[in-house]
């Protein structure tokens, strides 16, 4: 074959291949199925409440620190703490990727509850509302959490 | 079996010395895990913040190659990778029993399936110009196409070949490749199925001269 003519022929399909993703099957496989663009998400605080609450839980059953799970984790603990404490935070989806990976938890209901991929699903949000709602605490402290508590309220009224 | 090929380098418009080959192995398939799932995560989900047209949002998660490692012990199954600048640049997966022919005109006969064929996302411009980056490297669809003729006719299916296309790549394989539409498959999300005859496949892989 001639040289020339396969570099231009390659240099030709691979201008058409820019166009869209060559793709069959795997990766690219299926389509986000978003009815339009900017829409909401409907449910979305029970959700981003939920997200919240099963890192908190999923940090404490590791008894990690938030400090402790940025390093091991490979996140920024600044983020971190956001995505723990602003629930109005919309978490950097590489960042979601990564705690889905720490955690072993599935990566796409994780970007769901996020805020990252719409649902449509209603058992879905139903179901994070619950659990968001069993998780509040009712259990007395804990020392560490009394002395944390405590230590910081202190630190409060000396200010 | 290695060959050395070309890709087109996009940044500095020359072409660069790559790599096809079918020894495909578990750790190409973890590199794709490794490699390109974080960067296809991240990409899909700035297309579909910035309000990007359904179609062009893609999603992978319930592709999980780790669970492919069967595949490569079965006779049935060919994996091509093609590798430049020691990384994995693109992977294809070809069955050779499972599917015949659509077309009217040679259906039945045996051919060569496309089950799965992706570049690495750095590769795919949509998805770098949603990161704000250039592709890296351009014609790995258009090499690993060539190779899956070239295993039709080594099969002697005398080049026979058909795939599911997704709908932003159907305009590639009909206008580029010259392949022939037959029909969307309800059984498969409702993709076009395209299939190559003999004589096609032939102008394909000679550049049109055929």
């Amino acid at each position: 074959m001639n040289k020339e003519l396969d570099r231009k022929w390659l240099k030709k399909h691979a201008a058409l291949e820019d166009g869209g993703f060559v793709s069959v099957g795997g990766f690219i496989s299926t389509f986000e199925e978003k009815s339009s663009a900017g829409e909401e998400p409907v449910g979305v605080d029970a959700l981003k409440h939920a997200f919240v609450k099963l890192l908190q839980l999923k940090r404490r059953e590791r008894k990690l620190s938030v400090e402790e799970l940025a390093a091991k984790a490979d996140l920024d603990m600044a983020e971190l703490l956001r995505i723990e404490s602003d629930e109005g935070y919309v978490a950097a989806p590489f960042s979601v990727h990564k705690l889905a990976e720490f955690f072993k938890l599935p990566e796409r209901p994780l970007m769901a509850l996020a805020g990252l991929l719409k649902v449509k699903d209603a058992q879905f949000q139903q179901q994070a509302l619950r659990f968001a709602a069993r998780s509040e605490p009712v259990e007395k402290l804990s020392k560490e959490e009394h002395r944390a508590l405590e230590e910081y309220v202190k630190f409060l009224c000396e200010r | 079996m290695r060959v050395i090929v070309e890709l087109l380098d996009h940044q500095s418009g020359e072409f660069i010395e790559a790599e096809l080959f079918d020894e495909v192995t578990i750790d190409h398939f973890l590199e794709t895990q490794r490699e390109w799932r974080p960067v296809v995560t991240e990409a899909a989900l700035y297309l579909a913040k910035a309000g990007a047209k359904p179609i062009l949002v893609p999603r992978h998660f319930h592709w999980d190659w780790t669970k492919k490692e069967a595949d490569l012990r079965m006779l049935a199954i060919t994996f091509y990778g093609l590798g430049c600048g020691g990384a994995l640049q693109g992977l294809m997966k070809l069955l050779t029993v499972g599917h015949t022919c659509r077309l009217p005109e040679q259906a039945g006969k045996p051919l060569v399936y496309v089950d799965y064929l992706e570049a690495a996302p750095w590769n795919i411009k949509p998805l770098m110009n949603a990161l704000g980056k250039a592709p890296r490297y351009g014609g790995i669809g258009t090499l690993l196409l060539e190779a899956a003729v070239q295993k039709s006719k080594d099969e002697g299916f005398k080049g026979r070949l058909a795939l599911h296309s997704l709908p932003t790549s159907e305009q590639f394989y009909l206008k580029a490749c010259g392949m022939t539409a037959v029909g969307r498959d309800p059984a498969k999300q409702n993709l076009l199925w395209l299939e190559y005859t003999p004589e096609q496949a032939e102008r394909f892989i000679t550049r049109g001269t055929a």
